[in-house]
């Protein structure tokens, strides 16, 4: 009777020829490298670039040797220079001040009419002059410009 | 008079009083201790009276009053002589050198 009722149904079966077998063995990550060979190879490398590195450090020490010498022989030469413009500079300032102030009634040259700055020194002493005082004759941007970088930058 | 000291003197201000003076490198040395030792000399009323050269020089070189002064007459009257148009355009300033102050 059960013969005769077979009807075709599909049915979840295994593969033909057996499942294979499942893998339960761990898998470690191939190695390319062993551990020592890896810490050989950081000592070679780091070995050759130190040299490398010092063989350039010595160079860049030289320069900087001759570069400092060079700057500290020429200063006493830079500061006697910019004493001398400013001297002259004063000489300047002296002469336009008395062809300025011309026609100002009461006015003398070096005082601020008729009134000494500083009383008690000698009258040919050299009172050095505030900021706004040295650049009282000149054109406003350059002087703006010196006061910046002067205090500010 | 120029002081420093506080207006109430009592006995909290003198706690923590702080003396200021020009005599560790400063600029006015000089000048301070001329002033102070003619003050000490002559006491505080006559000291005014006796020392007002002193305190002059002394004033004047720590607050460079009259050199200011003088700057902004200049430049007043330097301002004024180009607004009239005497002083032309070549000849209305003389600048320094950059770097030389």
């Amino acid at each position: 009777m059960s013969e005769a009722c077979q009807i075709a149904r599909k049915q979840d079966l295994p593969p033909p020829g057996g499942y294979k077998p499942i893998p339960y063995l761990r898998l470690p990550a191939k190695q390319y490298f062993s551990g020592y060979s890896v810490f050989g190879i950081y000592i070679g490398v780091t070995a050759v670039a130190a040299y490398l590195y010092n063989i350039t450090a010595k160079r860049i020490q030289k320069n900087e040797i001759e570069m400092r010498s060079a700057k500290m022989a020429i200063y006493p030469m830079l500061l006697a220079e910019r004493d001398r413009e400013y001297l002259k500079q004063l000489r300047r300032n002296r002469d336009a001040e008395a062809e300025l102030m011309r026609d100002v009634p009461g006015w003398e040259v070096g005082t601020y009419y008729g009134e000494r700055v500083y009383k008690l020194v000698p009258p040919d002493t050299l009172v050095e002059p505030i900021f706004h005082e040295y650049y009282a004759h000149s054109s406003p941007t350059e002087w703006y410009r010196r006061a910046y970088h002067k205090f500010r930058c | 008079m120029g002081e420093l000291s506080p207006l109430f003197r009592n006995v909290f201000t003198d706690i923590t009083g702080g003396i200021v003076d020009h005599q560790q490198m400063g600029r006015c040395a000089r000048q301070e201790l001329d002033f102070r030792d003619c003050m000490e000399g002559y006491g505080w009323d006559r000291g005014l009276v006796r020392c007002k050269h002193l305190l002059e020089d002394f004033q004047e070189c720590q607050t460079n009053r009259k050199q200011f002064l003088r700057f902004v007459a200049m430049r007043r009257e330097r301002d004024r002589k180009i607004a009239c148009g005497e002083l032309s355009k070549d000849r209305a300033y003389v600048s320094p050198r950059m770097d030389s102050y």
